[in-house]
């Protein structure tokens, strides 16, 4: 048995085997077997039902594939949805107030831990992690003591490598939680309106793309300037939607640090800033509160502020009214299509002339999500009367 | 101590080693601040921006002449940064020169009893917690906590010290049990911390002059003003104490006075420098130790030299930090190192020489 578990992929999957065989007579156990994000294959003796997510955020997805309550086979969470997107966590608290009410709080997503005894005290039996913690889980035997104790971890990512990542990510959620047809729908979704902008700018050659600088959390610190993207998320998102990416020619890395000067000297098209409601976890941000409550008014004057920034005042970008801020957590979410769309409708006014980001976003709640849509996602700075 | 041969043991004679010496002394101080003018320079010409010689001299003398892109770029971004190297470059060599001194330990820097650890805790309660020490300090209060904490941390250590008797063994010992104490609890923030927050962290604790502006210069240089004449004043009383504190207290130094005095003047000089800039180390470790190498322990050199090497070293780390990728910032703490290591490495070297043959 010793030299078995060293080969840790085996063991769950003869685990499995055995406890299929000793339980075939019970028509419900089905074993599942599937590959990760991560490229694990891991099995699971049945249909989980009591799952812990390692971030509140996988509601988006959870909540867009399930058809119902998409709480229902969830007993637990991690608090980034309460403290980082708390008007998507409102959204879904006054949908299921018992089910909101009942998740346990197992702590910070970032560190990347969990009490093992926490998991078993759950009586969970599957672990969703974010494919950024698969290092730490690794380091710390997480994955192997909980393959251990009979709970299986899987990994997904709709940030990392979200582009490439969520589709693969909404199928095994899908399977997971038994509701394929609804992952099918929302993949067949997402796949139609991410093609109706790629498709339109795949025909823009390189040296006609507008120049754009991503900048990750504008107003987040406030004598900082600026954290950025390179080739992934938020600046995969721009060049999928005909952009150049400034950060994506620095380095080839997730996150990029950025220079004023530098994005002085290189006079971008174009400059979107994320934001999300982070005020009520910090109060001193200076960031548009996008989200499902943002107020149209309040940004406005948060978004002109940021543009008036020593540095950003006198760029291109904003003397032309091209500084723009956009709902963050599409940058962990299934449903970045949206960003891609909005950004590719400001970088290609006149092509996109006909395509309703809104539009897209008021379907997708109606079609998928448990709640309606409403609030702010992105809006464009004033251009200074010159 | 090298004994000169040539001049006679006469009164006559070691007036001119005197001289000489002296002279030898200012004369490497001023190189040391050419050299520094040389770098500072360096510093405000180079950039992702592509600004001649000429015009950014311009620009300086003439600031009318400037568009609205260069303006901004030169005297919003590329001056306050040059300049904050230096000065804080200056506090950190001089802050590291005297912790070696009153602690009488040549692995002694500005930041051994534990002002960093504490000014990090405090820069992340600010950042984690939201927490301000200080209400109402707005925007700035990242800055404050950081700097409050750490004269908490060195009042702290002051009464101990007191209780304890000012001895270096004292001070070492109780500065390690806040180093570890803060280091604990700053552990306990980052445990805690959203992917943003830790980035922001991680940022602030590798040091970046990214966020340097003319108040903070401002700020930095009175500090510098108000500490550095007070170090030199007592530069006898220092130097003297380099050779044993007995002796020191048997030419009249107050010893435990002497001590505390110096060692507020230390922290007043790294938490400032660190709570703008974050916690660098390396600089005020080296900076004096190759100023001792080059003109030995009278703190009149000593001091000045050391920093001087301190701002040389921050200066050359602005600019290679700008030149590795044009346009991304990269922490300085991270390359501080690297700059000075190969010069402090070739001083080693050369002193080994000197003393072997």
């Amino acid at each position: 048995m010793t030299f078995i578990t060293n080969v840790s992929g085996f063991v769950p999957a003869i685990a499995a085997t055995a406890t299929l065989l000793a339980a075939a007579p019970d028509a419900h156990a089905e074993a599942l077997t599937l590959t990760d994000i991560a490229g694990r294959e891991v099995t699971l003796t049945e249909a989980p039902d009591k799952i812990i997510l390692g971030e509140g955020r996988m509601m988006y997805s959870i909540a867009a594939i399930s058809d119902g309550n998409p709480f229902e086979k969830v007993v637990g969470w991690k608090d980034d949805l309460i403290l980082y997107d708390p008007d998507a966590f409102r959204k879904f608290e006054a949908e299921f107030p018992q089910d909101a009410a009942r998740m346990i709080n197992f702590g910070n997503p970032y560190a990347g831990d969990f009490s093992i005894e926490a998991v078993l005290e759950a009586d969970a039996d599957l672990v969703l992690l974010d494919v950024g913690n698969l290092f730490k889980a690794e380091e710390t035997g997480l994955i192997e003591k909980l393959d251990k104790a009979g709970v299986p971890v899987v990994f997904i990512d709709f940030r990392r490598n979200a582009t490439e990542n969520t589709v693969p990510s909404l199928l095994i959620l899908g399977r997971l939680l038994g509701e394929e047809q609804g992952a099918l729908e929302f993949v067949d979704f997402y796949i139609a309106e991410m093609r109706k902008v790629t498709n339109v700018v795949d025909q823009i050659p390189a040296e006609e793309r507008p120049l754009v600088v991503v900048e990750n959390a504008a107003g987040w610190q406030n004598d900082f300037c600026c954290w950025s993207f390179g080739p992934y998320n938020y600046g995969r998102f721009v060049e999928l939607a005909g952009g150049t990416n400034y950060a994506s020619k620095l380095a080839n890395a997730y996150s990029v640090d950025i220079s004023m000067e530098g994005i002085i000297d290189a006079d971008p098209d174009h400059i979107i800033g994320t934001g999300a409601n982070w005020a009520e976890a910090k109060p001193e941000v200076t960031a548009t509160l996008l989200g499902y409550e943002g107020d149209p008014a309040v940004n406005a004057e948060k978004i002109d502020a940021l543009a008036m920034r020593p540095g950003f005042r006198d760029l291109r970008a904003v003397q032309d009214g091209n500084y723009h801020s956009i709902y963050h957590q599409f940058y962990n979410s299934p449903y970045h299509f949206i960003a891609v769309q909005q950004i590719a409708k400001w970088l290609y006014p006149d092509d996109f002339a006909n395509l309703d980001p809104q539009d897209t976003f008021d379907r997708m709640h109606a079609k998928f999500m448990p709640y309606d849509n409403s609030g702010q996602f992105w809006l464009s700075a004033s251009a200074p009367a010159n | 101590m090298p004994t000169d041969t040539t001049p006679p043991l006469t009164a006559q004679g070691i007036v001119t080693v005197y001289r000489r010496r002296s002279g030898r002394r200012v004369a490497l101080v001023a190189l040391a601040a050419l050299a520094l003018f040389t770098t500072v320079v360096i510093d405000v010409i180079t950039g992702p921006a592509d600004l001649s010689f000429w015009r950014v001299a311009r620009v300086i003398l003439n600031p009318s002449v400037a568009t609205t892109r260069e303006e901004v770029i030169i005297w919003d971004l590329r001056l306050p940064v040059a300049l904050m190297a230096v000065v804080v470059g200056a506090m950190l060599g001089a802050a590291g020169a005297e912790m070696q001194t009153i602690l009488n330990n040549p692995l002694a820097d500005p930041f051994t009893l534990g002002l960093s650890s504490a000014a990090s805790f405090g820069a992340a309660l600010a950042i984690v917690m939201g927490l301000s020490v200080i209400p109402g300090v707005g925007g700035l209060f990242v800055t404050v906590n950081a700097f409050v904490v750490s004269m908490l941390a060195s009042l702290a250590l002051f009464a101990f010290t007191r209780l304890r008797g000012v001895t270096p063994e004292a001070m070492i010992l109780v500065g390690i049990a806040m180093l570890f104490t803060f280091n604990a609890l700053l552990a306990f923030l980052q445990y805690g911390a959203s992917e943003l927050q830790l980035a922001q962290l991680i940022f602030w604790q590798l040091g970046s002059l990214a966020r340097a502006t003319w108040e903070k210069v401002g700020i930095c240089l009175i500090v510098l003003a108000v500490v550095m004449p007070y170090f030199l004043s007592r530069s006898w009383a220092l130097t003297a104490l380099r050779m044993g504190e007995n002796k020191a207290a048997a030419l009249g130094v107050n010893v435990s006075v002497l001590r505390l005095m110096v060692l507020a003047g230390v922290s007043l000089l790294s938490a400032v420098a660190v709570s703008f800039v974050g916690a660098i180390a390396f600089v005020g470790l080296v900076g004096p130790h190759i100023a001792r190498m080059i003109v030995g322990e009278d703190q009149r050199g000593f001091l000045p030299l050391s920093a001087l090497a301190g701002a040389l070293i921050l200066s050359g780390t602005s600019i290679a930090s700008k030149a590795i990728t044009p346009g991304i910032v990269y922490p300085i703490g991270m390359i501080t190192s690297l700059i000075g290591i190969p010069f402090f490495v070739s001083l080693i070297l050369s002193q080994r020489k000197r003393h072997w043959q």
